[in-house]
């Protein structure tokens, strides 16, 4: 690889003389002076470096000289060039997180002839920009991406924007732990069940004695029992915990701000850039409308609040009108801290901090589990399910769990639904109901409804409850509507299945039951349309991610289902994708948090030619 | 817009329903020519009483020109072509009017008056009372609902200087950028 980074770098040296003083360091233009013809050229070192964390001193590396590496603004249809050199004792690499591009300019090492950079090495990538919008850039060695190597992509549209803005602001989301990811991995994989090393909220004797008061010994000690044969816990949302979440790079107290005047329209690009962490995301006092997700433009909706899986992006567009300071606030769904940052009129001011959010408890529906509510379960997609791990599992007592048997259903698909006919409805026909469990459904259109049904935001119970308070919003992926059509609507002709596996008690996180390259790649013809369901068969929610293609999501938007980069299952769960397979090569496909792909949850997407000379 | 409000059944479940769409201003109708504060908007007229056209173009999502001048006193022909594969509207208001309005509009988006590629026919006249909601419709004088390829014209009066935008209200377009500002010259 490094004889073909000389080639290019020759070449470019020709064009860009000018530049050739200025290795190592970080060289952008300004987008306005974008010439027509000319590349964008720049030159990143990847080097490791200290950061300052609300007055704490911790390492990490850098790209560029910064953490979070430095905002990359294009434009599309530009041809980009961009130099790393590698500055660490280690071998490192550069991915680019979303973009469309040929296979070995992609950046993941064993893929598609893509050899990681060596030290001292310098690798010159080279791209056309082939789509507009907010991507991101970062490692795909080791645990690098962890320790601070990630940035934000903006690529300006050769076309109009669809959105129109005051104020562009690129608000990327980490965690940040002082601890090597190599050592993080191997607590993980040392820990048990017993130990539960990071999990620092294992349902203790005092919960016990308070699920047994509200829903009968009996039915406390059946489910404790299940949860125990299954090796797992049911406050089990995140498994690394002991993060400080950072806004760009701050801590809560550094509190980065960005300033607005009353009145404006403020963008904000919003990447979740984490290693680990899910986070729910929300401006008290101030609602987002949603633009774009993972990067494409999306048919605007608008919310108070969105769950951010690792790897997304969402666009969203602010209106503050008031001259007050607004607290953008992001929760990681174990709500072990948050991330904070602010939106103010001026420098050094600082809103309300919200009351946090209650950490949800998983329920047996959180394993796909709830055999109370099978009716509409689809069968036939249980061929690969395994029993085996069900040793302890009496269904003969799921008549008498109580425990939220709602948790895993979906109400943000409930917006067509027919509200004439709850006019005569009474409340007590609806016995069993949670209403905390709802976290989609909009109850600001439903005037008349007693709120003290619903049981307010001190509890949740679980993945899909964020706790969000009644009369808000949070954004469900059935509400994203891709803003162009889409351009593919044949039917697909291969399905794919690909469960998604793993023994939490020895952190062994799998594809189909096999680890990275043990199992069977998976193999499409270019240009055929691809179905994916991904059936979830654990208790956690994976962000799959897959390279160099969009899939497009299966939310019930027809012919303009969103595109999407990263898809979040949660668990116990299925979600199918559709895709056009238009980019030769062997792609990664992989779970987004880091340490479940470093275990093995990962996979070779490979699209060859019909014929066999590939 | 305006909401007729014809029936109201059902009262506790109503109020707030109710609430939530009356109108943020009450402009007077077509019949009867504004007062109080409405007047300021300006009020609609014939088109042959205007001596100016503009053109305006909707595409999604947003306003070519915008912003567009006016004076006060003058009475203005906007031809609204929509160019774009949405649902848009042309709404001359106040930004609290165009506030209340999307209220409204979101609410016959979600009931299914209005798709957001344009108005659902088979829904006109349906009585809404059984659920114990007010008749919605989109009939505002200071509004005009443009379908995707359609053109429509509005003509108005601005009698006199105020703050005016013209937005389409449908939900997330406002936010998106599409408003622009009416401005006032001597």
């Amino acid at each position: 690889m490094n004889t073909a980074s000389r080639g290019l770098s020759r070449r470019d040296a020709l064009k860009l003389a000018g530049l050739a003083g200025l290795a190592g360091v970080v060289t952008l233009y300004p987008e306005r002076r974008a010439f027509a013809t000319a590349h964008q050229t720049l030159d990143l070192a990847v080097e490791r470096t200290r950061l300052t964390i609300d007055g704490a001193t911790s390492h990490g590396i850098a790209i560029g000289g910064s953490i979070p590496a430095p905002t990359l603004r294009w434009r599309e249809g530009q041809e980009v060039v961009v130099h790393v050199t590698n500055r660490l004792d280690e071998p490192t690499s550069i991915h680019w997180h979303g973009l469309l591009l040929q296979g070995v300019m992609d950046g993941a090492p064993g893929f598609n002839g893509y050899q990681p950079i060596m030290p001292g090495d310098t690798y010159t990538y080279r791209f056309q920009l082939r789509q507009a919008g907010t991507y991101w850039y970062h490692s795909h060695s080791a645990g690098q991406e962890q320790e601070g190597m990630y940035g934000a992509i903006v690529i300006q549209p050769a076309e109009r924007e669809p959105v129109r803005a005051d104020r562009d602001y690129v608000v990327v989301l980490s965690d940040h732990t002082p601890e090597r990811p190599a050592s993080v991995l191997r607590k993980l994989k040392l820990g048990s069940v017993s130990e539960g090393y990071y999990n620092r909220s294992k349902r203790t004797l005092f919960d016990f004695f308070r699920d047994a008061e509200r829903d009968g010994l009996d039915a406390t000690v059946r489910n404790r029992l299940d949860w125990g044969d299954m090796l797992m816990e049911p406050t089990d949302l995140a498994d690394v915990t002991g993060y400080s979440f950072l806004v760009n790079g701050k801590g809560p107290q550094d509190n980065w701000t960005a300033l607005f005047k009353p009145g404006e329209r403020v963008r904000l690009r919003i990447i979740n850039a984490s290693a680990m962490t899910i986070f729910d995301v929300r401006i008290p006092g101030l609602p987002m409308t949603v633009v774009a997700a993972d990067g494409q433009n999306v048919v605007p909706v608008k919310i108070d609040e969105f769950r951010f899986g690792v790897g997304e992006t969402y666009d969203v567009l602010v209106l503050p009108q008031e001259d007050k300071a607004f607290t953008i606030f992001a929760e990681p769904i174990d709500r072990t801290g948050f991330a904070r940052a602010t939106l103010a009129p001026r420098e050094g001011m600082s809103g309300d901090l919200p009351a946090r959010r209650p950490r949800t408890i998983l329920t047996m529906a959180d394993m796909g589990m709830d055999h109370g509510s099978m009716a509409g379960m689809d069968h036939g997609s249980m061929a690969g399910m395994n029993h085996g791990a069900m040793p302890g599992m009496d269904h003969s007592s799921m008549p008498g769990m109580k425990q939220g048997p709602m948790a895993g259903m979906d109400h943000g698909s409930m917006k067509g639904m027919d509200h004439s006919a709850m006019m005569g409805m009474g409340a007590g026909s609806m016995p069993g109901m949670d209403h905390s469990t709802m976290a989609g459904m909009d109850h600001g259109t439903m005037a008349g409804m007693e709120q003290g049904a619903a049981k307010g935001s001190d509890r949740a119970l679980g993945w899909a409850d964020a706790a969000t308070p009644p009369g808000t919003k949070a954004l469900s992926y059935a509400d994203l509507r891709a803003f162009s059509k889409t351009r593919d609507p044949r039917e697909p002709t291969q399905e794919i299945v690909v469960r998604l596996t793993g023994m939490m008690s020895r952190y062994i996180w799998t594809l189909n039951g096999a680890k990275f390259d043990q199992g069977t790649p998976i193999r499409v013809a270019y240009g055929d349309r691809i179905r994916i369901r991904f059936v979830n068969e654990t208790m956690m929610a994976h962000p799959m991610h897959l390279h160099g293609m969009f899939v497009e999501l299966e939310n019930g938007q027809k012919d303009r289902l969103p595109k999407k980069h990263v898809v979040l299952v949660p668990p116990g769960q299925t979600t199918s994708v559709q895709l056009t397979a238009n980019e030769p090569g062997e792609w990664p496909f992989h779970c987004h948090l880091l340490y479940h792909m470093a275990s093995g949850m990962m996979t070779r997407f490979i699209v060859e030619r019909r014929t066999a000379s590939l | 817009m305006r909401l007729n409000i014809r029936t109201l059944t059902a009262a506790s479940l109503v109020t707030g329903i109710a609430l939530l769409t009356v109108p943020g201003l009450a402009l007077a109708g077509a019949g009867e020519p504004g007062h109080g504060h409405a007047a300021a908007v300006g009020e609609p007229a014939k088109a042959s009483s205007a001596k100016r056209v503009v053109q305006v173009e909707l595409g999604d999502n947003y306003y070519k020109p915008e912003s567009i001048s006016v004076k006060a006193g003058e009475t203005v022909r906007f031809v609204l072509k929509n160019k774009g594969d949405f649902l848009h509207e042309f709404n001359i208001g106040t930004a609290t009017m165009h506030a209340a309005h999307q209220k409204e509009m979101a609410m016959m988006v979600e009931h299914g008056m209005l798709t957001p590629t344009g108005i659902n026919t088979s829904m006109n006249g349906m009585d809404h009372s059984k659920m114990g909601m007010a008749e919605m419709k989109h009939d505002d004088p200071n509004s005009v609902l443009v379908g995707p390829g359609e053109t429509k014209e509005l003509t108005w009066k601005f009698t006199k200087e105020t703050a005016l935008e013209f937005a389409c209200n449908m939900p997330g377009h406002y936010e998106s950028g599409m408003v622009g500002k009416v401005a006032f010259t001597r």
